[in-house]
This record gives structure tokens, sequence and C-alpha cells, in this order.
């Protein structure tokens, strides 16, 4: 496929190259991890968000999660500061809007007070979520040029 | 018990803050299905995983769950392309380029503490504040002022990360700038969870319990008494002058202390809210600027009699997802226009309505809330949207909220009074309505338990003022309890073991149980039959 190039806000800048996991739907933070929330699973985050079709059931540890924003319960900052200290959290957070407020508290506390940091990129715009699927090879740089393809 | 089965207890709503964006039961939103879910994205997704998961089966609820209400698909499915932040301001049309450059601007103070001058817990939390602020395009930190409120109340293990960060603030002699107030706990282990099956569940559900009540009371929470979602009644005491900032979360909490008070502050997550207490400070953007106060809708209650007060909030979150709407028209069911601890429920129902069916974080009403008086229609934005909200309307409404009951024609079981918690009034309301209701039919005791969710210092407030009353509504099989009721509603398993009823928008909103009008609700009540028309 051609490469496609897109440039949005590094909040939390870095360099990564990978393949995309992508969730054409928002992206419930709370619902995608209640296996790692809840039953103990400490080796790989399988989605359990029943209503989102792309992601349900799939490995989400250490991936390049390109979406639109995040829902859900506004505990949802702790959900992912949860899983990043077990070890099964993202590499990276792709998101086509501007960051939500849920993300961006755990994202940001957990990349300050626990040195863990998921690269966070926003404002892609929608071109970038239609233009991206997973699987889909993706190079994201520091100053948040994400190239796809 | 094997882990497998405990997982299946587990309390969902461990998750559910009696805040914003909540997980529900299955079927219980009209806002998505798995089935529209699967309609509005791509192909269902296949069970092979990208990265290899090493296992662990999607619990059984997993299944049975739906997102959120504010899972941006609208009532067909479809993703509705609303770009919410949540924080009550909307940044639909922000560009990668111009919040790139954004910088917050330091006092040399605040400079001083972010290179360690409190300490590094300190720069640390100053470090969180300034990136969360340059993300939202805060133009710089504002002093906070009144008492903060925090919605940080689950003990449950996912929150350990956080709990353990505000640990080391307490450790490090960090204190909220004033004593606080937070949401109630999500359990009553006397009055309401009093028993072997619902005690496993709050005791391994909340295993972190003990530990974030007393980092709430190391950081200056102590006082379990005023644990309130209603923070703002007289009893509990937390409403700060008109105009001050705080940096609250809980969304009901928020929409009112806005609204009503005329406080200024964001839609806070979990977390957010509490370094904001520790820093004394909060990110000056969207719900606390003057322009981020206007209204972008206009609201025209037209009903022929007095709306429903959780159906109007409910068509509203709906409609204006994230922005401020004024009403106009409701302003002759508060005489003299007044907000008082006799009316307030009306607008803490509205409210809560829309700020959990949509994230409303303010809203305006003409002649009665504080800007709505002093700036009325001047609150418009250009372009403004009109919503037109009439009988009619409010019949569409009410068709949309399904009976969610597994066994749709059983009898009720419970009846949940007062999400958010009930203020002094409404207690003394609801014990008037149902044991005068008991004493027409001749009856001593009410058929189905009713709880009556309010701070413990609203009850001692009633059994201090009216204690025959309050006597009486014991006697009769009411329960007033400090506990969040909308958590107990979403535990695993509730819905199979009530058919609940509630006066509560919120309490539908987020779980299986129905909503009815207050008449109505004393009529199940009393005879513990669901009338012909429900």
């Amino acid at each position: 496929m051609a490469k496609k190039t897109f440039k949005g806000r590094p909040i939390l800048p870095g360099k990564l190259e990978g393949e995309a996991l992508v969730s054409k739907l928002p992206f419930n933070l709370t619902g995608s991890y209640f296996e790692n929330m809840f039953a103990g699973n400490t080796k790989s985050a399988p989605c359990t968000d029943a209503n989102n079709p792309d992601l349900f059931k799939k490995d989400m540890k250490g991936a390049i999660l390109c979406t639109s924003q995040c829902v859900g319960s506004t505990m949802g900052a702790g959900a992912l500061m949860g899983v990043s200290e077990m070890g099964v959290g993202l590499k990276a957070f792709l998101f086509s809007h501007h960051i939500d407020s849920i993300a961006a508290g755990g994202l940001i506390i957990d990349d300050v007070w626990y040195d863990r940091r998921v690269i966070t990129i926003d404002l892609l715009g929608d071109e970038f979520l239609e233009a991206v699927n997973t699987g889909d090879p993706i190079s994201i740089h520091e100053d948040g040029t994400v190239e796809v393809g | 018990m094997k882990r497998r089965e405990f997982v299946k207890m587990i309390p969902l709503t461990a998750l559910v803050p009696a805040s914003g964006a909540l997980l529900s039961i299955a079927g219980c939103s009209e806002s998505a299905t798995p089935d529209k879910a699967t309609q509005a994205g791509k192909a269902a997704a296949p069970a092979a995983s990208v990265g290899g998961s090493e296992g662990g089966t999607v619990p059984d609820f997993a299944a049975d769950m739906l997102t959120s209400d504010m899972n941006g698909l609208g009532p067909d499915g479809k993703p509705t392309g609303q770009s919410a932040t949540f924080t009550g301001a909307s940044k639909a049309n922000a560009t990668a380029e111009e919040a790139a450059k954004h910088q917050m601007k330091l006092t040399a103070e605040e400079q001083a503490i972010l290179d360690g001058k409190k300490g590094p817990e300190m720069a640390k939390l100053m470090k969180i504040q300034v990136v969360f602020g340059n993300t939202f395009g805060a133009e710089k930190l504002v002093d906070l002022g009144g008492s903060p409120h925090s919605n940080l109340y689950p003990g449950a293990p996912y929150l350990g990360s956080m709990i353990k960060m505000l640990d080391e603030c307490a450790k490090a002699g960090l204190k909220s700038y004033a004593p606080y107030t937070v949401n109630p706990r999500p359990y009553d282990a006397y009055k309401v969870q009093n028993n072997e099956k619902e005690m496993q569940i709050i005791y391994e559900g909340y295993p972190l319990q003990m530990d974030l009540d007393w980092v709430h009371a190391r950081l200056g929470a102590p006082e379990l008494t005023k644990r309130s979602c209603a923070c703002y009644v007289k009893e509990v005491g937390n409403a700060p002058e008109p105009g001050t900032y705080v940096a609250w979360a809980e969304s009901s909490a928020v929409n009112y202390g806005n609204s009503v008070l005329g406080i200024r502050t964001n839609r806070n997550g979990a977390g957010i809210d509490l370094i904001c207490a520790l820093t004394a400070k909060a990110p000056f953007f969207g719900l606390m600027t003057d322009e981020g106060r206007q209204a972008k809708w206009l609201v025209d209650v037209k009903t022929s009699k007095t709306p429903d007060w959780g159906v109007l909030g409910t068509a509203v979150g709906r409609k204006v997802v994230e922005d401020v709407p004024l009403y106009t028209g409701i302003a002759k069911y508060f005489e003299g226009g007044e907000v008082t601890e006799d009316n307030l429920h009306l607008l803490k129902a509205m409210g809560s309505a829309s700020a959990a069916s949509g994230s409303v974080g303010l809203y305006h009403v003409e002649g009665v809330t504080p800007e709505g008086k002093s700036k009325g229609r001047k609150l418009l934005v250009e372009g403004y949207q009109t919503y037109v909200y009439d009988d009619a309307e409010e019949q569409k409404i009410i068709k949309t909220f399904g009976n969610l009951w597994p066994e749709k024609d059983g009898d009720p079981t419970a009846a949940f009074i007062g999400c958010p918690h009930n203020t002094y009034h409404e207690m003394k309301k609801w014990g008037k309505l149902v044991t005068e209701g008991l004493d027409k039919a001749g009856k001593e005791k009410t058929a189905i338990p009713v709880y009556m969710f309010c701070a413990d210092v609203v009850r001692s407030r009633l059994i201090e003022e009216e204690s025959e009353l309050a006597g009486k509504m014991l006697r009769s099989g009411m329960v007033a309890t400090p506990m969040c009721g909308v958590t107990w509603a979403g535990t695993k398993g509730f819905s199979d073991r009530n058919r609940g009823v509630t006066n509560s928008a919120k309490t539908r909103n987020y779980s299986t149980i129905r909503y009815f009008p207050d008449q109505t609700l004393v009529d199940i009540i009393v005879t513990g039959k669901m009338p012909k028309s429900a």
C-alpha cells in the first residue's frame, strides 16, 4: 500500500515503529480492560468490550492503538494506569480527534508520576482513521508525524 | 471460592462513579446494543488476536455489557461524530498545528514549584497539571477557592495505581488546600449488603476501600458522615460562593455546582480532581471561562404541565451532549426565581439526568440560575440552536425507556429513591408520601423495601427534626442509607435478583431499574404491584 503521512499533536512524544491496531469506534477504556482489571490476567490484554467489533477479544498488550477518542467511566484513567502497572498497556495511543479528559488524565498521570510512557498523539484527523487498518505498518515520529503503510 | 466464580460476582460498578460516563448493564440503554454496534462498525472482529493473546477468556459478563451512554453512538447505533472531550469544553474545531503550539503561562512561583521548590511530589503534581492544561488549551493555572469535591470513591483493585500515588502524596505530608467532600461509599454493610452473598461481593470487589478511605482522611476528607454526591446540600455544606474556581469531579455535582451555585469547574475525571486539590490550582479553560460558559442551545420548554424533570434532563443530554444549554420556560416552577432547600431537587434531577444521558457540565435557566438571571439570553452564542421540549417530545423520550427487567412481567422487588442523594426536603416528602399512602391503604409496611439514599448528616437531621416521621418511615420498611445507589444497581447479577423501580432518571440511565413518576412509585411501594399502565 502507498505510504500516507499524517501530522498530529504529540502530547506524550516518542518514536516507534510497529503494526496498527484500529478501533473505528470510540474506545471504551474501562469496558475494554475487564479481564485485566478483574480476572487476574497480567500476561495479555484481550479487549472485553463486546460492543466494539473492531477490537473485541483482540490482544491490546503493547499495541499501537488508533481510534477517534475514548469514552466510558470517568474512572477510566485508573484503568489505564492499572494495565500500565501490569505491563500490558499500550505502546502508543493515536487519536484522530482531540484527546478526551478520561484518557488524558490517566496517560499524563502515569507518564509523570510513574515514568511509564505511552506515546500519545491526537488531532490526526478523520482521514487518518479512515486510512489506517489493523495490521498496517505504522511509524511514529517525535514531532507527531505518523506514517501509515 | 474459585477465581472464575468470583469474577462473575464482581460489581460492574466498582468502575462506576455516580458521575458521567458509566458502564451499564445489558440492554439498559437505548444508545447501543451489540447488534447495533456491529451494524455501525465493520464486520465483527475475528476471534484471533493481533498480538497473540496469551489467553484469558473474556468474562461472561462482558458479553452482557453495554459500553456507555457516551460511547459516541447515536440511538441508531451509528457513530455520531461527536468529539466530546468530557471536560465540558468542546474542541471540535481544534487543529494539531495550533494545539501543538499552545503553552500555558506559569507564574514565577508555579515555575519554582515545577522545578522542585516544594519537593519532588509537588513538582510532579505541577507537571501533570501543566501537561494536562496544555492539552486542553488552558491559558494559565488559577488559584482555587471553596472546597474540592472528589468522585474517587470505590476501592476497586484497578484503582491501585491511583491510590498508591495519593498515598505517596500523603506520606510526603501533602494535604488538600481545604477540607474536601467525597462521593458516597459503594456499599453499606449495616443496612444493605448485610447478608453473606452481598458481603462477599463487596469485600472481594472493593479490597482497597480501607486504603482509599484512609488516604482521603489524610489528604483532607475525614468525615464519612458527609460522604455524598450531593455535596452542596446544606447539611454537607460544600457550596462555594458564585464565581469561585474549584476543580470538582462527579458529573452531577459539577453540573449542579456550575449551574445553580455558579461556581466555575470543568468536568474532571478521577485523579485530576485531587491533584488540583493538592496544588490548590487548576488549569484555566472550558467551563471556567466566560466564553466556555456561553450557551450553544436554547431549550424552550413548552409542556402544558410541570415537566418531568428527569425526562427533560435526559432529553437535553441526548440532544446537546457536551454543549451548554440555556433553558427557558421553567422559571415559573421556582417561586420568585429562587432556588431553595425545598425546590433544588428539581434542578438536581434535571441536571444529573443531562450529565448522565450526555455530558452536560453546565446549564443555565433563564430567570433562575445565577448567570441565567444576570445575563439571560445574552448567554446565547451567535448561531445557537433551539430545541423545543413539549408534551409530544416528553412522551417520545419516555417511550424510549424500555422495560429491561429480565422477567418483564414480574412484580417489583425494591424501590431506589435518591440519585443523586436525597435532600432533606426529599426525605421528608417521600416519608410523608409513603407513610400516608400506607395509612390510606390500611397498611403498616411497604410491600417492597424502599431504599432512601442520602448523606448520613441528612438522615441525622431528619431524626432530629422529624423524629416521629423518621420512626414511622423506619417501621414501614424505608431504609435510609448513605451509600451510592447506582453503584449497587450495577452490581453483577443485580438485575437477576432485583426488579427495581426508581424516581431517578440517572439511575435509569445506568441500570435495569425502571423509572416512574412519584405518585406511580408510591402506588407500587404500597401495593407491590405494577400499575396496568406501566
